[in-house]
């Protein structure tokens, strides 16, 4: 436990680090989040057409309401704490790399339901908008990287059974 | 059998308990932020006497009083201006590791829950206490400026390490803190044993 706390916070600075500098920020953070406002925008048109969708926002047409997805919005920091913690638990690298893409996968698909519901609660009430953007949907989105966390640490082990048991 | 149980129990519990948690933490999320605000208090006034007046408990929040007023959004001294000038700071922000912990805390079949729980808290209240120091150098860095950074026989860190561990503290620990506490806490829970593979099921 001890090494796997000191690995997984030694690849959580090394990895927010790599995050924060200018060129990955350019490269793949903007664009990554802009791709995402358009999965979003792709996922509403076909059923709001009250809805305008141009770079990373996302727009009423009858309210003027606007969402802007912002670097922080994207996932990418729980992505990060998945990713240290896979690479920092001991397994095959297939596994760890299968994990890291569904974990990031599942992440995703939580972020762009947090993105749509958000659109929609701001418009409706901006208070209400508020407290489930700051509060709820960071620890909804943290609870997911935990949960498909232990679900992973269980495949190790479910994997592991039957081996043990054949070289017994 | 008894590895579904434990997993969907966990489950079930968790998103049942995120809503009392959070309802109680809405309510007493003033209050319980009011020892931080008062030890961020003593720090902040001691560390820069010349540029903090305040941190007091305003309501839900924070009010982060300075030394100086305002005009035509130029800072002035306080003794030329008319009103002083202040920021709010969210200690919200920062508290909603609490509910988050507790419900991942009750939502986990243990041996004892108590005397670990008032540990995590502690941890994490802690924790909390030093998001908000950095809440506070955020605001004093952005609206204060070079005023602040420029204190003559004072240390002030570094506009780029304020704004690290700001990001750090806001955007990644209030989440991240009470998931490492619960995993470290539930190291020895059946949830976690069965999960690496320590015990069989029976």
């Amino acid at each position: 436990m001890t090494r796997f706390v000191f690995i997984f916070v030694l690849l959580l600075v090394a990895l927010f680090s790599l995050e924060v500098l200018k060129p990955v920020q350019e490269h793949l953070i903007v664009p990554f989040t802009g791709m995402l406002a358009s999965l979003s925008a792709a996922i509403i048109l076909p059923f709001d057409n009250s809805v305008i969708a141009y770079g990373k926002v996302l727009q009423f047409r009858d309210t003027g309401f606007a969402v802007s997805i912002e670097a922080g919005c994207n996932g990418i920091e729980a992505a990060i704490v998945l990713i240290a913690a896979i690479i920092a638990f001991p397994a095959r690298w297939r596994d760890r790399l299968v994990a890291i893409g569904l974990g990031f996968l599942a992440i995703q698909v939580m972020n762009i339901a947090r993105i749509i519901s958000l659109f929609y609660l701001g418009d409706w009430n901006m208070v209400a908008f508020s407290w489930i953007h700051m509060y709820l949907w960071p620890t909804l989105i943290m609870l997911d990287v935990l949960i498909v966390f232990v679900v992973y640490l269980r495949y190790l082990s479910r994997k592991s059974k039957p081996m043990e048991a054949t070289s017994a | 059998m008894l590895e579904q149980n434990h997993m969907r129990q966990f489950l079930i519990f968790v998103f049942v308990l995120l809503i009392p948690t959070f309802a109680l933490w809405t309510v007493a999320s003033g209050p319980l932020a009011v020892p931080a605000i008062g030890l961020v208090n003593l720090i902040l006034t001691h560390w820069f006497p010349d540029v903090v007046n305040t941190l007091y408990v305003d309501g839900s929040q924070g009010l982060l009083m300075t030394e100086f007023g305002e005009k035509n959004g130029t800072l002035i001294p306080l003794a030329e201006a008319e009103y002083r000038l202040g920021f709010r700071v969210n200690p919200g922000l920062l508290t909603y590791s609490l509910p988050f912990y507790t419900a991942l805390h009750f939502a986990t079949q243990k041996k004892e829950y108590l005397q670990s729980y008032l540990w995590g808290f502690m941890i994490l209240y802690l924790i909390f206490v030093f998001g908000l120091l950095f809440l506070c150098l955020k605001e004093l860095m952005v609206n204060v400026g070079e005023t602040f950074f420029n204190q003559p026989g004072v240390f002030v860190p570094d506009a780029n390490v304020i704004g690290i561990l700001y990001q750090f503290n806001v955007l990644i620990i209030p989440t991240l803190a009470p998931a490492i506490v619960w995993l470290w806490q539930s190291k020895d829970s059946p949830l976690l044993q069965i999960a690496l593979g320590r015990t069989r099921d029976s």
